[in-house]
This record gives C-alpha cells, structure tokens and sequence, in this order.
C-alpha cells in the first residue's frame, strides 16, 4: 500500500494523544510501543465502527487495523512525524479497506458475514411495546444507512467518530462543501426514517 | 431582520458541527434568534443526529471481539518488525531487493534458499555443537520464589507465563543472539514456575527449540516428570530445584533411565 501522507491539521484539531506520541519518539523504542498499544486500545473500536461501513467481516476488519497500526509503527520508527496521528490511522485503514474490500467480496458474498450486524437490541429498561417500536426504528435505520451511496456512508461514520470536516475531506479525498452537502444529504435521508 | 428567508440545512448543520466561519457562525446566530422555523429544524436536525448516534452504539455495543487477543498480536508483529531492523543483514537485503530486478532477486533467492537448505543439513547433523541446549551458569544460574511443596501442588495447570518482549530481548543480548532468528529459540525458564522458578532473568535462557536434540520440549516432559515426583513426594522439592537448575540434561537422563530423549512423553 502507499502510504498516506501525514495529515497537516490545524493545531486545534490535534489531540493530546498526538504530544504524547511526540515525546515517546523522542524517547526509547519501548516508549513507542507502549504508546501504539495505548493508542490501539483507544482507536481500536473506532476504527472497527468505521470499517463496519466497508462490506467486511469482523476478521478481515481487525487484519486492516493491524495493517494500519504496524504501517504507522514503521513511520514512527523510522522518524517520520505525526502531526495529526488519529486521522492518519483513519486515512491508513480506510485505503487499506477498500483493497482487503475488493479482495474479500467473494468471501461476502458466500459467508454472509457482514461486520454490521443483522441481529436486534434488546433492552431491558424498554416494555414489550416501546421494545418492538424501537426494533422497527433501528431496522428502518439499518436499512437506510446500507443504501447510502459509499461516500455519504463513509461521511457520515468519519463524522460519527469525532472527525472534522477538513479531516474527512483529507480521509476521503473531497472538498470542504461535498463533506457537507453529503452530511446533509445522510441526515435527510435518516430523518424521514426515523419519522416513518 | 428579514424573515423572508431561512437559513438552509447544509448551513444549519455546519452551524451544529461548528463548521462556520465567525462571521457565517454570527450571522446565523442572530437569524435563528429570530426565526422559530429555523430554530425548530435545528432541533430537528440535532435529533436526526441523536437518533443515528444511537442507532450506531446500541448496534455495535458489546459485538467487537475483546482487544487482548489484538493487542497481544501487535505487541508480537512490532517486536519481529523492531528485530528485523535492528537486524543489519535485514536492511542490506532490503537495499539490494529494491535496487536489482525481480529476475536478480529470484536468482539470489534460489541461492540462499539453496544454502539454507545445505546450513540445516549440516545444522541438524552437529546440532550439539551450535545450539544452546544448556544455559550459561553465569547468566542463568536459576532464580526461584519462597514457595512450599503442599503449595506448589496445590495448584494444577500452570503454565509458564510468556515472557515479556524486553525481557526476552534482555536475554537474548546477554546470550550474544542479535542476528539469529528469535523463532528457533524460546525464552525458557530453567527452573519452571510449575516447580517454583522465578520471574527472573537469572532464571531465563534462550533454549533451542528446533535444531538441537536436546530441546525446549525435551526439558517441559522432564519439568512435569519431576513435578510429578515433587508432588507424589517421591522427590524433594529442593533437590528437584537444585538439579533442573545444575544440569538438566543429566536430570533428564537420570530421572527417565535413558541417555537420549524420549519422544511422544508429552500430550
């Protein structure tokens, strides 16, 4: 894969993971191993909630965060800087996703196995009554976020996830104004679901 | 203010993102404190944005498998990464990989693969003469911790507990292993913790699993043999201790009668 570039984001957006992972590079090896773990505790679901937006299985998915964590160890080790290390990581497994992606759909398609999962919540602070309402919401819900067109459906999980709009654009590879009109777009479509 | 107007939904949600310039930020704040229409389907689109959140934790919620099992994997990839380039032979051949063909690259390929081949050959042959199947006194003279017989007994199924990458490092430096591959050795406890060794590094040595006679799973048979002994109190624990720790090839072949291990022992 080729590597992404860093991401050069502007100084408020950069999180205190991103120093701390500055003063680790400046130290030991140990130092940063011990910061990737940290780092992969903390991104780690994240990142699997937004590859749940890419048609892969669990299994497939953890191998892209492995893949994106090792790509991102090398850099470290090889000195490179880290301005924005949180939309690296998204920018790295959303490139690498969509290769295991291509790979994997006949996997998919004779498995089944999505990573965004069929079965229904059960609640048991909800009566009988409220529980079957809410099943039908996040069913009608379920279903139109699968027909979203993939860009609007990576929009709107990046932007789930705490990223900015500059950073989407970076992940994504779009303008300012398409992350926004396709967030609008997304949240309409989820309104009149969530109405019906 | 006009209220021929309102604000559209694209402006609205990168008001609710934060996403608008200070002026566009002012300019909307002070429309919307104007304009209940504006204000309501603000409301709305915040709501739209609670529903969707919802729906994307209650779906996810508890369905991701637990992290230790991709943690401890990535622990293990960054260690064989970080022994791969601190090994120099490692980034000599990636220098010469990129700078000859793929035609060169297969050539030389089949050449090492060939004298490979011809190393473990004679590796296997002479195995008791490059492989490390007993430790350094020096470095390993075997560590242990305050613990009874009725105590080691007591507890059924130990296993010895994987040794912790810098530690393991730690040991294969002291043992001059900087350049061989750290998968032909295991980072073995010479007094078992079954046996009331110690999480020590004077109780750790790099034993040979693949190439020697003598190997890593040669000595765990004896470690449960004289387990088995300690705990049917046909063996003093000490003594046990002290000749695993002294030699435990002629342990070995003391305690099983033999001068040349004996395969299938283990499960």
């Amino acid at each position: 894969m080729a590597e992404p570039p860093m991401l050069d984001c502007p100084p408020e957006s950069r999180t205190l993971l991103d120093a701390s992972f500055a003063e680790a590079q400046a130290g030991s090896p140990l130092a940063i191993d011990e910061k990737m773990v940290s780092l992969f505790d903390e991104v780690r679901v994240p990142l699997l909630r937004y590859l749940s937006a890419f048609p892969l299985a669990i299994p497939d998915a953890e191998d892209v965060i492995q893949e994106t964590f090792l790509a991102l160890f090398q850099q470290l080790q090889r000195g490179k800087s880290h301005h924005y290390v949180r939309g690296w990581l998204f920018r790295a497994a959303h490139n690498l996703a969509i290769k295991k992606a291509v790979r994997s759909r006949s996997d998919i398609e004779r498995t089944g196995s999505l990573i965004a999962v069929e079965e229904l919540v059960i609640d048991p602070a909800l009566n009988p009554e409220d529980q079957f309402a809410f099943n039908q919401t996040q069913k009608r819900l379920m279903s139109v976020v699968r027909a979203l067109p993939q860009q609007q459906r990576w929009c709107l999980y990046l932007r789930a996830e705490g990223l900015r709009y500059r950073e989407i654009a970076e992940v994504l590879d779009m303008s300012l104004g398409a992350v926004s009109l396709s967030l609008e777009r997304s949240l309409a479509h989820i309104a009149r679901a969530a109405q019906r | 203010m006009s209220q021929e107007f309102h604000l559209s939904d694209q402006e609205l949600l990168m008001a609710v993102d934060g996403e608008l310039s200070d002026h566009a930020a002012e300019r909307v704040q002070s429309h919307l404190a104007a304009c209940w229409a504006c204000r309501a389907r603000k409301q709305e689109i915040e709501t739209t944005i609670g529903e969707f959140m919802r729906f994307q934790r209650e779906s996810f919620n508890h369905r991701f498998p637990s992290p230790e099992g991709p943690r401890a994997l990535l622990r293990a990839q960054m260690a064989q990464l970080a022994s791969v380039q601190a090994n120099p032979w490692a980034s000599w051949f990636r220098f010469i990989s990129q700078r000859l063909s793929w035609a060169a690259v297969a050539g030389v390929l089949i050449l090492a693969g060939v004298t490979y081949l011809g190393f473990r050959t004679w590796q296997q042959s002479s195995a008791r003469l490059i492989a490390v199947t007993t430790p350094n006194p020096a470095l390993t003279p075997g560590a242990t911790v305050l613990v009874d017989q009725r105590e080691i007994c007591m507890e059924t199924g130990v296993k010895n507990k994987d040794v912790p990458v810098a530690l393991r490092k730690r040991v294969f430096d002291e043992y001059g292993i900087r350049s061989a591959d750290p998968r032909a050795y295991e980072v073995d406890y010479l007094i078992t913790p079954a046996l009331g060794g110690a999480d020590d590094i004077h109780n750790l040595w790099p034993e040979s699993n693949r190439a020697a006679v003598w190997n890593a799973e040669v000595k765990d048979s004896l470690e449960d043999h004289l387990r088995d002994l300690v705990c049917d109190g046909r063996l003093d624990l000490a003594t046990a201790q002290r000749e695993i720790a002294t030699n435990w090839i002629e342990a070995y072949k003391k305690y099983f009668h033999t001068d040349r291990p004996v395969t299938g022992l283990r499960n």
